[in-house]
C-alpha cells in the first residue's frame, strides 16, 4: 500500500518555509504595487509577448521575474507539503490522502464553475491566477482537517 | 463488510496499540475498523487473521450489502 510518491516527513517544514517565504513576497507585491523586486534581467523565453501584444518565439529579453519567483516558491512549498509523507504512515492515512485529492478536485473544479458563471471581464484573469494553487490548497487543508478530526476522534 | 477485531482483541487481552504495534499500522488504523469506517487492505487482513491465529473468513465477515 505504500506508494513511492512521497518525500520524508522532514520536508513538509522545508515546503511550510518556502510556502510562507512566496505568501509573504506576494503580499508585500500586492499591497505595496511594486512588482519589480528582482530588477528586470536578460533572460530566456520561449514565448513572450510584447507591448503590443504580439508573441515572439525563442527571444532573449529583459523580463520582470518577481511572478516567476513568486510561482515557483509557492508551487515547490506546496508540491513539499502535499508529497511529504506523515510521520505515521499506514494505509489508512494513505487512504485519507488520496480521498483528499478527490475531494479538492471537485471542490475546485465546482469551485470554478461558479466564479465562470458570475465574474466577467478582466476580473477573471484574477480568477485564473488564482485558480492555478487552489486545487493544491483545497488538498492541503482537507487532508490536515481529516488528520486532524481523526486524530481527536481517536483521544475521546 | 464487518469484523470481530474487538472481539478477538479482548480474547487476546491487548489494546489498539499493542494490536496497532503488532501489524505495523496506527492506532487510528485499527479504531477505523472497528468502527467499520475503513476496509483493510488484503494484505493487513491477513496480517491480523495471522495474529490471531485464526481464519480471514472468521474475522472479516461479508454483509448482504457487500
Amino acid at each position: 500500500m505504500e506508494t513511492k510518491l512521497l518525500l520524508p516527513n522532514y520536508y513538509k517544514k522545508i515546503g511550510l518555509v518556502v510556502l510562507l517565504i512566496s505568501t509573504a513576497l506576494w503580499i508585500y507585491i500586492s499591497l505595496s504595487g511594486n512588482d519589480q523586486l528582482i530588477p528586470e534581467t536578460n533572460f530566456f523565453a520561449v514565448v513572450n509577448a510584447d507591448a503590443a501584444g504580439k508573441s515572439k518565439y525563442f527571444t532573449i529579453d529583459k523580463l520582470n521575474l518577481t511572478y516567476t519567483l513568486i510561482g515557483y516558491l509557492f508551487i515547490t512549498g506546496s508540491l513539499l507539503i502535499a508529497f511529504a509523507r506523515e510521520k505515521t504512515k499506514d494505509e489508512y492515512i494513505m487512504k485519507l490522502r488520496l480521498s483528499s485529492f478527490q475531494w479538492a478536485v471537485l471542490v475546485n473544479y465546482l469551485l470554478l464553475l461558479l466564479l465562470f458563471l458570475f465574474v466577467y471581464g478582466l476580473d477573471f484573469i484574477t480568477v485564473m491566477i488564482y485558480n492555478m494553487f487552489t486545487t493544491i490548497i483545497l488538498f492541503m487543508v482537507r487532508f490536515n482537517y481529516l488528520l486532524l478530526k481523526n486524530k481527536l476522534a481517536d483521544e475521546k | 463488510m464487518k469484523n470481530n477485531i474487538k472481539v478477538e482483541r479482548a480474547i487476546m487481552n491487548i489494546t489498539q496499540e499493542e494490536l496497532a504495534k503488532a501489524v505495523s499500522v496506527t492506532r487510528q488504523t485499527i479504531n477505523a475498523m472497528e468502527k467499520n469506517k475503513y476496509v483493510p487492505s488484503t494484505v493487513l487482513a491477513l496480517k491480523i487473521a495471522r495474529l490471531f491465529g485464526k481464519q480471514v473468513e472468521a474475522i472479516f465477515i461479508l454483509e448482504d450489502s457487500d
